[in-house]
């Protein structure tokens, strides 16, 4: 799945990062504990979390994510999105609680199945 | 308006606005005209500039007046556009200083609806230095925010180009980085910069990635429970030595900070996400050989290895 096709499920709004959301995720990780995104293990991977910190994008960046969506509407802090810009990490923000984003998410992938 | 109401989702914006003054946001270059012009000419020059209000000045360019577009209609309306404005203009001017803050024009704004205030060289003086607009606020407001982001934009490249140096350096001697206590904003820093060094180096990805969680994990620890210490990572043929070493006060009891879930953080670093006890046992799934010393004298000495 790309970052794009993200951007239409949970109806995101792209803070930074319009240009490079054709990018295929090979994996999705939901947490608000950066220590547990750490110890994934994964590559390329889209992260769905409820924290703001300027953290959060560092996290993705030295875990090998490629796209931090915020949920709930939380706006990151001015710090992340710099981070995030020097990174060339898109950011996104859903109105979606996380739990809702995970369900459109996942929908989304059975839907892409069946066809 | 509303700037000053809504100040759980402005923050950032009040605290600007508290600490930029009128002078940082006016517009320094002012169309004003003299009592002597007529309404005629100050209709001209508002269509021309796009404006809907001109100070009055004497000839010293103190504020004796305002025009604004509600006047011109009055003097079309009652067909005196031809007169000069001096007997018709607004005589009783609110203007603001320049050295006063943001958030005083804001409620001036509020409280007498102008569209714009004439800016005065001080309280005291009625010598016209500006113009301020709510969209000038908004502008200098918006320039400020952005460059909160910009800052930390530009200091994060500047680190990725720092490695350049860095990799004639390390091929040397150990790199040495300095993490603080209570830094927590630029903890990573080193993590990030080791990250993109290691990838000059062409080594393999995933190998980059578990040094990266090292030295984050490490920091991480080192600005939440220590005074202070550093970072110092090493290479030689086929390994990478990451030593994180702090001054104190040193671990009770190194067994049970290896468990994970063990934590003795605050709830502030909680809420950054971390401090859920995970930092060791992280280190210790990352690294091929892992040594740990603590004393509550001197201090905490980490030592692990990774293998190329």
């Amino acid at each position: 799945m790309l970052i794009k096709e993200i951007v239409d499920i949970l109806e995101a709004e792209v803070l930074t990062g319009e240009d490079i959301l054709d990018q295929e995720i090979e994996e999705f990780e939901a947490s608000d504990l950066l220590s547990d995104v750490l110890a994934l293990g994964k590559e390329n991977f889209l992260l769905l979390t409820g924290l703001t910190t300027q953290q959060v994008v560092r996290t993705a960046e030295i875990a090998g994510g490629i796209g931090v969506v915020f949920v709930r509407g939380k706006t990151p802090e001015q710090e992340a999105i710099g981070l995030a810009r020097s990174h060339h990490i898109p950011l996104l923000i859903t109105s979606k609680s996380m739990f809702d984003a995970c369900r459109a998410i996942v929908e989304a992938m059975i839907n892409k199945e069946k066809k | 308006m509303t700037i000053l109401h809504s100040r759980e989702k402005l923050t950032l914006a009040n605290e600007l606005i508290y600490e930029l003054k009128v002078k940082d946001a006016m517009t320094r270059e002012v169309i004003s005209f003299s009592a002597d012009s007529t309404f005629r000419e100050i209709q001209l020059s508002m269509k021309k500039n796009k404006i809907s209000g001109v100070p009055i000045l004497d000839e010293k360019r103190n504020i004796i007046g305002i025009v604004s577009i509600d006047n011109v209609i009055t003097a079309l309306d009652e067909n005196y556009v031809n007169d000069k404005v001096r007997d018709y203009m607004t005589k009783e001017v609110i203007t603001i200083p320049q050295n006063f803050s943001l958030v005083s024009a804001i409620k001036k704004f509020e409280k007498y609806k102008f569209g714009r205030l004439p800016v005065t060289e001080n309280a005291h003086s009625r010598k016209l230095v500006g113009i301020l607009t709510m969209g000038d606020i908004l502008n200098r407001l918006l320039l400020s925010i952005q460059s909160i982001a910009e800052q930390v934009e530009q200091k994060e490249d500047s680190n990725a180009q720092l490695s350049d140096e860095l990799i004639k350096k390390a091929q040397q001697k150990p790199l040495r980085f300095e993490v603080k206590k209570a830094d927590f904003d630029n903890a990573g820093r080193v993590a990030s910069i080791i990250r993109t060094y290691l990838q000059k180096l062409n080594i393999n990805k995933q190998i980059i990635r578990r040094v990266a969680i090292v030295c984050y994990e490490a920091e991480m620890n080192i600005s939440i429970h220590s005074l202070g210490g550093y970072i110092s990572v090493e290479l030689d043929q086929n390994n990478i030595i990451i030593t994180a070493v702090d001054y104190g006060p040193g671990i009770p009891d190194i067994e049970e900070a290896m468990k994970p879930g063990f934590t003795t953080a605050s709830e502030q670093i909680r809420a950054l996400g971390f401090g859920a006890g995970m930092g060791l046992p992280n280190i210790k799934k990352c690294a091929d050989h892992l040594e740990l010393e603590s004393s509550m004298e001197t201090g905490t000495i980490l030592k692990a290895i990774i293998h190329i």
